[in-house]
């Protein structure tokens, strides 16, 4: 049976959920309406678009199940931060952050490649997490503030990361804040070309939690 | 034909034709022909510029003004967008049922609250509802521009609908009561014709309809709102506050003074005052000002005419004409109709509810009245232009950018048309059918 175009629609998901999420959304429905050759056929009529879809697609192939978000380590890096700005969206993992949080400001950097709803998004936590644009970050710059950013395929030394963090994290803002986090979510390497992401060396994160 | 005849209804004409021509100066305009109606007024028919800002209806402003803060105290609770998720479920992400349930929830929304700001609302999950869909050209025309005449349909069903009727209760013509009693039949007469029309036309027809659409489309509405949640200590008595307004406007007589102005003003006091630092807020900053000058300024130019005797002249031409009396009433609808389609809701029925009271003399107020309310209706419904709702609905849907096909959907002028005429169709032959049975 012919795989419906859904390209738009994982899109919208990826805008408002980040793109490990949605793929693991679509990958669990995928999986329990067409089986394998739905997950296959996804794989060749999406994956080039979305490598991060294509990946998890690939998992499920190998009889992965949605792993469960563990942010302890990601939580410890945290620790004695006041202030953490988010680069880049993910909402199972910023879901499963929040609570082991309970006395850090936390704040999302409003870019994405991806266009989403800012405020639909926000409107999830119930005023617990703040908005910032790239504009005005550095306000949150401090000996207790961190920067956290969610890192993609991490292997050998690199992984890849949203493009705004090239901005964030550039060696001009390097001295403003105390931590530069990666979170890996993904744990597994890519198998097509990386778009919409960035390379970046992992040494130059203070801390790099799930990798 | 006098001079101050001439003068004031050539001022209001050109002030209507140029405020549609050129609606991103339509409130300098309004206002410009506003001054102009005063001069004239006060040099050609030695009124006073006093004498016609007393004939303001100000309570119709009145509530305006707080109906609008009531509508966004309850937009402020989130019920909308958690609403308009519930309907996506209960449609099961079925295009057709998901056509039907959009239409309906916005009919019955619209009776109640400003439909401006449900739209604002309700819109965006729509539309994303019709990315995750994969909807079609077609589809998203007729979801839209099914939604926009239902809106409609929803304003000119209860008396605090939208302005027309609101207008109609204002200025006393007809009570809360007679009037929801006698216009929401008709209304849901013509949602139901319009809902026919709709199924015939089958716009779903390519739109994708598996299961795997429906189960991802479902699953990542649930996620984006899966920590939103309404505000009950809002929402709980903003809703009692406006099953109190219902009663008031329902039940309580007009030998105790309490119009529904007033009770328009108390339920809005009331849900302000549930939080005073946002309530206030709301008031300084939310205010729909352009619409309350916007009305002022045609109320002033309805009321130089009014002055000068012209509604008065034609009240008088239209028993002349050589048919039958319940013709004339006819033809006089579907002339509002049209010249609401051009001037948009609010001018058509400001310069011509002075027309009906003189009509309803002479028949069954209640027919004139609910008729003129439903050819408004109709007329608002012909045009994407024709109401303020249309404008916003192919803004968002443009910034939306859903996909169809090699190309992005659009919804203009043009692609609303088909709708348009559908809903305008229906509205107008139930107000007409209602009006030939009451006469």
């Amino acid at each position: 049976m012919k795989l419906p175009d859904l390209n738009q629609a994982f899109r919208v998901a990826a805008a408002e959920l980040g793109m490990c999420t949605a793929a693991w959304l679509f990958a669990d429905e995928l999986s329990a309406d067409r089986g394998p050759v739905g997950l296959q056929q996804a794989r060749d009529s999406l994956g080039r678009s979305f490598p991060v879809f294509d990946a998890v697609l690939a998992a499920k192939l190998d009889g992965a199940l949605t792993p469960t978000v563990d942010a302890h380590g990601c939580a410890e890096a945290c620790r004695g931060l006041k202030r953490l700005t988010v680069v880049g969206y993910e909402a199972r993992f910023v879901d499963a952050l929040l609570p082991l949080l309970p006395d850090v400001d936390v704040a999302l950097l409003a870019h994405s490649s991806f266009d989403p709803d800012w405020d639909r998004l926000l409107s999830n936590y119930g005023g617990r997490v703040g908005r910032v644009s790239l504009d005005e970050y550095q306000r949150r710059a401090g000996p207790h503030a961190g920067l956290l950013t969610f890192v993609y395929g991490a292997t050998g030394g690199t992984g890849y990361v949203v493009p705004e963090w090239l901005r964030v994290g550039g060696e001009d803002v390097r001295t403003q804040f105390r931590s530069f986090i990666g979170w890996e979510v993904l744990g597994r390497a890519f198998y097509v070309f990386p778009r919409w992401l960035v390379e970046v060396d992992l040494g130059s994160f203070t801390a790099v939690v799930g990798a | 034909m006098t001079a101050a005849q001439g003068a004031t209804a050539l001022i209001l004409l050109v002030s209507l034709v140029a405020q549609a021509a050129w609606p991103a100066q339509r409130l300098l305009l309004v206002m410009t022909g506003a001054l102009g109606s005063l001069f004239a007024a006060s040099k050609l028919t030695a009124t006073a510029p006093l004498a016609l800002f007393a004939q303001v209806p100000w309570d119709v402003l009145v509530i305006v003004v707080a109906l609008g803060l009531f509508s966004e105290v309850l937009a402020s609770t989130r019920a909308f967008g958690l609403l308009a998720v519930s309907a996506a479920r209960l449609s099961r992400a079925n295009p057709k049922r998901l056509l039907f349930v959009f239409v309906v929830g916005m009919y019955a929304v619209s009776g109640l609250v400003n439909n401006l700001t449900a739209l604002l609302l309700v819109l965006p999950v729509l539309l994303n509802l019709l990315k995750l869909l994969g909807a079609s050209q077609r589809y998203v025309t007729w979801t839209l521009g099914a939604m926009l005449v239902a809106c409609n349909l929803g304003g000119a069903a209860t008396p605090v609908g939208d302005f027309p009727a609101i207008l109609l209760l204002g200025r006393g013509a007809m009570g809360f009561s007679d009037y929801l009693l006698r216009a929401l039949p008709q209304t849901l007469v013509a949602l139901g014709a319009l809902l026919a029309a709709v199924w015939l036309v089958r716009p779903d027809a390519d739109t994708p309809t598996e299961p795997l659409v429906a189960r991802i489309a479902l699953g990542t509405v649930g996620q984006l709102y899966r920590g939103v949640t309404v505000d009950r200590a809002l929402l709980t008595p903003s809703v009692v506050a406006l099953g109190a307004m219902l009663a008031a406007w329902l039940l309580v007589p007009a030998s105790w003074g309490v119009g529904p102005e007033l009770v328009a003003w108390a339920g809005a006091a009331l849900v302000l005052w549930l939080r005073p630092g946002f309530g206030e807020a709301l008031v300084r900053r939310k205010v729909d000002v352009e619409a309350v000058l916007f009305l002022l300024a045609l109320f002033l130019m309805v009321g130089a005419v009014r002055a000068a005797g012209t509604f008065e002249l034609i009240a008088q031409t239209l028993p002349t004409l050589p048919i039958s009396p319940k013709a004339q009433v006819l033809l006089f609808l579907v002339v509002a109709s049209l010249v609401t389609a051009v001037f948009s809701a609010g001018p058509g029925m400001a310069a011509l509810l002075d027309v009906a009271q003189t009509l309803a003399q002479r028949h069954p107020p209640h027919a004139v009245y609910v008729g003129l309310a439903l050819a408004v209706c109709a007329g608002s419904s012909l045009f994407l232009t024709a109401a303020t709702a249309g404008p916003l609905a192919q803004a968002l849907t443009e910034r939306a950018q859903v996909r169809v096909g090699a190309g992005v959907a659009t919804f203009g002028f043009f692609d609303y048309a088909p709708v348009g005429l559908v809903g305008y169709a229906v509205t107008l032959a139930t107000g007409l059918g209602f009006v030939w049975a009451s006469i």
